[in-house]
């Protein structure tokens, strides 16, 4: 599933001479033509809706194909959308059947000649892992990271009361943001672990810094173990962003990537945002 | 009075056939042995809760989940882990005793963590005939509705999907790990805790379109913690009406969250 190095290195060079070959070529670029030239590795990835053989007007990525999504593709002009997450809501994409809303949405896919591209699994598996490099690029972090991991930095220190904030503005956060720990707390040493965030991750990462960011876990495995820790009096906190939040900046480093494979079409990243609101009161 | 004596009183009174094969609702920590001075009931044994129950002179702890971070309780790749140490020596130290009880409040009638739901939601009255989970009530919006549940349970982190001017007057409610899935007759899905996309079903992404088709839908996202902890005061309620020799005290594990001004 993971594609090496070398690998990418072949596909980038396919697409160079590709690219090259454009001035003289007469047929038009398909989705399935894209597909074959990015690469569909992953089990759950492949084509959720539309045709392959639809005309690539340009392509649009996204952590996830909701409506607002796909009539901003739309407008823009973008009939290829590529999601990480599922676009009918469930891991399968699996059709439902009587629903007014999947049956609305297919119909817009349908009248906007939209081609759905799930690619979730394949560039989940690259490596250095794009979801936290993306992250730490949105919060403009690049320069602090530790080693050769993407996922530590070292900050200046500041407090988790403010660097909450700042995180919440960077990601144009609204009432998706949830944190363990007590705001007047210093840190520094911070690591990324964006997505869904397994236990294990969590057990390895919080004991060796002061801060994890993640995307979402689980109240009753790591958000009871980030609780714990503060308990035991150590200076820490848990900053959860929300999964999809967490995953674009991902995804915008997705869009970036394939504008070298794809030069033909213009291709853009186009953000799903942070689907939860709160009451002011 | 032992930690063992009251899970056998509970036993003989459940009024169902106890499931020896249940993982969850076993000791987790501490001799069962062990002299109860007190009980505390709760959501949640965190090393807070362990702390505050202690301070009130309550060492027998029965909690609704986990103690160390996983469905199983599972310690084995623990042993190196400073939190865990940290904790397991707390109780040793305060000769504490913690015990799960999880699966048999579920599956008593009726299920003590769901009265503590809809009295907390105080929705007792607005069942739908027939339905355990479905509930109406008079026409309002999803905002007011949202509105009206955070500060009934005085929740810190609460999350809504869909438009607040939805128009709505039905609700299919879960609770804990769970999110029911939303169906044409319930307006607003209201749950505990559930991954944001990638599940068997995604009720986020599905209210998100719904709103953008005009359609009166919305989700509610309590918290695991905000929609099982009431529950845990019932059940401190039913242990006194066969337990007299120690005091019994539910005690909030409580929201674990804040966040940031929106």
């Amino acid at each position: 599933m993971e594609l090496s190095r070398r690998r990418f290195a072949q596909v980038a060079g396919t697409a160079a001479l590709a690219g090259g070959r454009l001035a003289g070529q007469q047929t038009p670029l398909t989705a399935q033509q894209v597909i074959d030239r990015v690469g569909n590795a992953g089990s759950a990835d492949g084509i959720k809706a539309g045709d392959p053989a639809s005309v690539v007007s340009g392509i649009a990525i996204t952590a996830m194909a909701t409506m607002d999504v796909l009539a901003r593709a739309v407008r823009e002009n973008a009939n290829l959308v590529v999601t990480l997450e599922p676009a009918f809501f469930g891991s399968t994409d699996a059709p439902l059947t009587n629903d007014p809303v999947y049956t609305a949405k297919q119909e817009f896919i349908r009248q906007n000649g939209i081609v759905i591209w799930r690619f979730g699994n394949h560039w989940r598996a690259r490596k250095p892992d794009p979801f936290a490099s993306g992250l730490a690029r949105t919060f403009a972090w690049t320069k602090y990271q530790i080693d050769d991991d993407p996922s530590r930095y070292e900050l200046p220190a500041i407090t988790i009361g403010a660097l909450v904030d700042d995180v919440a503005r960077r990601l144009n956060a609204r009432a998706g943001i949830r944190v363990v720990g007590d705001a007047q707390t210093q840190v520094r040493r911070v690591t990324l672990l964006p997505g869904s965030t397994p236990l294990p991750a969590m057990l390895k990462a919080l004991p060796e810094c002061d801060a994890v960011i993640a995307g979402e876990t689980r109240e009753w495995e790591s958000v009871e173990y980030a609780q714990d820790t503060v308990a035991s009096g150590q200076k820490k906190g848990l900053i959860m962003i929300g999964r999809v939040v967490s995953e674009e900046p991902g995804m915008n480093l997705c869009a970036e990537w394939m504008k070298t494979l794809v030069p033909e079409v213009p291709v853009r990243a186009i953000p799903a945002g942070d689907p939860y609101w709160r009451p002011t009161v | 009075m032992t930690a063992n004596d009251v899970v056998d009183r509970i036993k003989k009174n459940i009024g169902i056939p106890w499931n020896e094969k249940s993982y969850r609702d076993t000791f987790k920590v501490g001799d069962p042995n062990t002299e109860v001075k007190g009980i505390a009931t709760t959501f949640m044994a965190t090393l807070d809760l362990l702390q505050r129950a202690h301070a009130a002179g309550l060492n027998f702890v029965v909690t609704h989940e986990p103690t160390f971070w996983s469905d199983r309780d599972t310690v084995a790749e623990l042993a190196n882990d400073p939190i865990y140490k940290f904790k397991v020596d707390y109780c040793t130290r305060n000769n504490m005793v913690v015990w799960r009880y999880h699966d048999h409040i579920h599956s008593r009638p009726p299920d003590l963590i769901w009265v503590g739901l809809a009295h907390a939601l105080g929705w007792q009255d607005r069942q739908v005939a027939g339905s355990f989970n479905r509930f109406t009530f008079p026409q309002t919006t999803l905002g007011a509705l949202a509105t009206e549940i955070q500060r009934r349970m005085s929740i810190r982190a609460l999350r809504v999907v869909g438009d607040p001017s939805a128009k709505v007057s039905s609700a299919v409610v879960g609770m804990g790990y769970g999110m029911p899935r939303v169906t044409p007759d319930a307006d607003v899905v209201i749950g505990g805790e559930n991954p944001e996309a990638g599940a068997q079903f995604d009720d986020t992404e599905y209210i998100l379109d719904a709103a953008y088709f005009g359609r009166n839908k919305g989700q509610i996202i309590l918290g695991h913690a905000i929609s099982e902890e009431p529950g845990m005061e019932d059940c401190a309620n039913w242990l006194r009406t066969f337990v007299s020799e120690v005091p019994i005290q539910f005690i909030r594990s409580g929201e674990p969250f804040w966040s940031p001004k929106t």
